[in-house]
């Protein structure tokens, strides 16, 4: 089964798509994807129901959050209401710590994205900081990384020993897919995105041409 | 209010070959579609809005069009502060704001309205 | 081939690849038409002197860039909404490419959304919108 992890909608200020035209392009233009994680920026949409839409168009949908730490900004997955009580998703100081810690506890899964990214990126800040307790997972491909950006965020991660994961950080709909994790088996609800990730039973995938 | 040949040459730069953007002596020239985003008043805070340290650039924008903007056409607009928030990018810690404006023509039929979205960024250390 | 008629669009379809003029000679003609005639647009130097890559193309630029490759398109199509992001700069005489592709369609209404994009040669995304269209 193969997901986007990273994907924003029209909830995130800076994303212009509807979930509705992601799940149209994945099926007309057969984007070799089974779903996609909406992981809006600082924010988690509790209000939206995608649940017909993924029935219609056989898409697995299932929701996260984007929020941002002094080591760049972090996805987190299995976000629950207790979570988000925990600390505050709009807070952009977030020390990543604490967003590991509460997100281990409440049985999310906390995962640095676009870590080779300059100043939004894990690895921009670890002269500063240093290393990061508790990072498992950090994003190795990003559909929107230029440069050697991902280059740098794979060799942080067989230094340190993480796992990647990968996403297309789509804020438009032909941007979906354009990087996933491989997962080895089926994936229906946010539970199971965890435990899976929890697991260590993923790969880092990308579609980009250039790559 | 806007000149003909300006619209022509703002159009032609831009590559539009449409005639009714690019040729003043067609029976429908009108302003390019995008054309209020340039009258916006961009980083023009609202007067006393408090002064933010930084290097202020376009974020974004949006410009929607309602009806054509013609030559010669007394036009008014009106902004107001219409979102603020911070984000963290690239560039380091930024404050967002966004700025409406809505164009008027003279019977006080709205033409279009326009955001400029603008980032302040934290000035890098040197 | 140019598109009239709402019926002649597809889903998905992508619209022929625009590179827009980035000289600094037609920048600097754009920056006088549009009244924004500012050193960080049509002088190198002066734009690094603030801190910037270079001399660049302003933003409103881009967006005409975006309407334009729309109208080469659907010649009498009209651009009624077109709303950009800006995720990093465009250089004036560097070399950029717009692609644009149909992502939704409403029959009824006679509208079409569109994304856009500009990117370099590295295929690295410098602007990014959508734009609502009225065909035929």
């Amino acid at each position: 089964m193969i997901l986007d992890l990273h994907a924003h909608s029209i909830k995130s200020d800076d994303g212009r798509a509807k979930v509705q035209n992601y799940c149209q392009w994945i099926s007309t233009r057969k984007v070799p994807i089974d779903g996609f994680v909406l992981t809006e920026h600082r924010q988690f949409d509790f209000e939206s129901d995608y649940s017909t839409l993924a029935e219609k168009f056989g898409i697995t949908i299932l929701k996260g959050a984007e929020v941002e730490t002094e080591y760049g900004h972090v996805l987190v997955f299995g976000v629950t209401l207790a979570l988000t009580r925990a600390f505050d998703f709009a807070n952009i100081h977030l020390p990543l710590a604490l967003v590991l810690e509460a997100s281990e506890q409440h049985n999310a899964v906390a995962v640095p994205c676009h870590p080779g990214r300059v100043r939004v990126g894990m690895s921009a800040h670890i002269d500063t900081y240093g290393i990061p307790e508790g990072v498992r997972i950090v994003e190795t491909y990003n559909g929107g990384s230029r440069g050697n950006e991902d280059q740098i965020a794979q060799k942080m991660a067989e230094e340190q020993g993480y796992l990647g994961i990968g996403g297309s950080d789509a804020h438009i709909v032909s941007h979906i897919g354009r990087c996933a994790t491989r997962f080895s088996h089926d994936i229906s609800i946010e539970a199971e995105l965890t435990d899976a990730l929890r697991a260590g039973d993923f790969e880092a995938i990308t579609f980009r041409e250039n790559a | 209010m806007l000149d003909a040949e300006d619209l022509a040459a703002y159009a032609a730069t831009c590559g539009e070959l449409a005639p009714r953007y690019t040729q003043t002596s067609h029976p429908d020239y009108q302003a390019p579609p995008t054309i209020a985003t340039s009258l916006s008043p961009g980083q023009r805070m609202p007067i006393g809005f408090p002064k933010i340290a930084g290097l202020g650039m376009d974020a974004g924008k949006a410009v929607c069009s309602m009806k054509p903007i013609r030559p010669g056409v007394t036009i008014t607009g009106k902004s107001h502060m219409h979102d603020i928030y911070t984000k963290t990018g690239r560039s380091g810690r930024m404050v967002f704001f966004v700025i409406r404006m809505e164009l008027f023509d003279p019977q006080g039929d709205q033409l279009a309205w326009a955001d400029t979205s603008v980032v302040i960024r934290e000035k890098p250390q040197s | 081939m140019t598109i009239s008629r709402i019926e002649d669009v597809q889903f998905g379809e992508e619209l022929p690849v625009f590179d827009p003029d980035t000289s600094l000679d037609n920048v600097k003609r754009f920056a006088v038409a549009a009244g924004w005639n500012r050193p960080r647009f049509t002088d190198h130097e002066a734009a690094r002197a603030e801190g910037l890559p270079g001399a660049l193309v302003p933003g409103i630029m881009s967006q005409g860039f975006l309407a334009a490759m729309i109208h080469r398109w659907a010649p009498d199509a009209e651009v009624q909404l077109v709303d950009t992001v800006f995720r990093a700069p465009v250089v004036v005489d560097l070399q950029y490419h717009i692609n644009g592709v149909v992502t939704d369609i409403d029959e009824e209404e006679k509208l079409i959304e569109i994304d856009l994009t500009l990117t370099n040669d590295a295929d690295e995304t410098r602007v990014f919108g959508t734009a609502k269209v009225l065909i035929g």
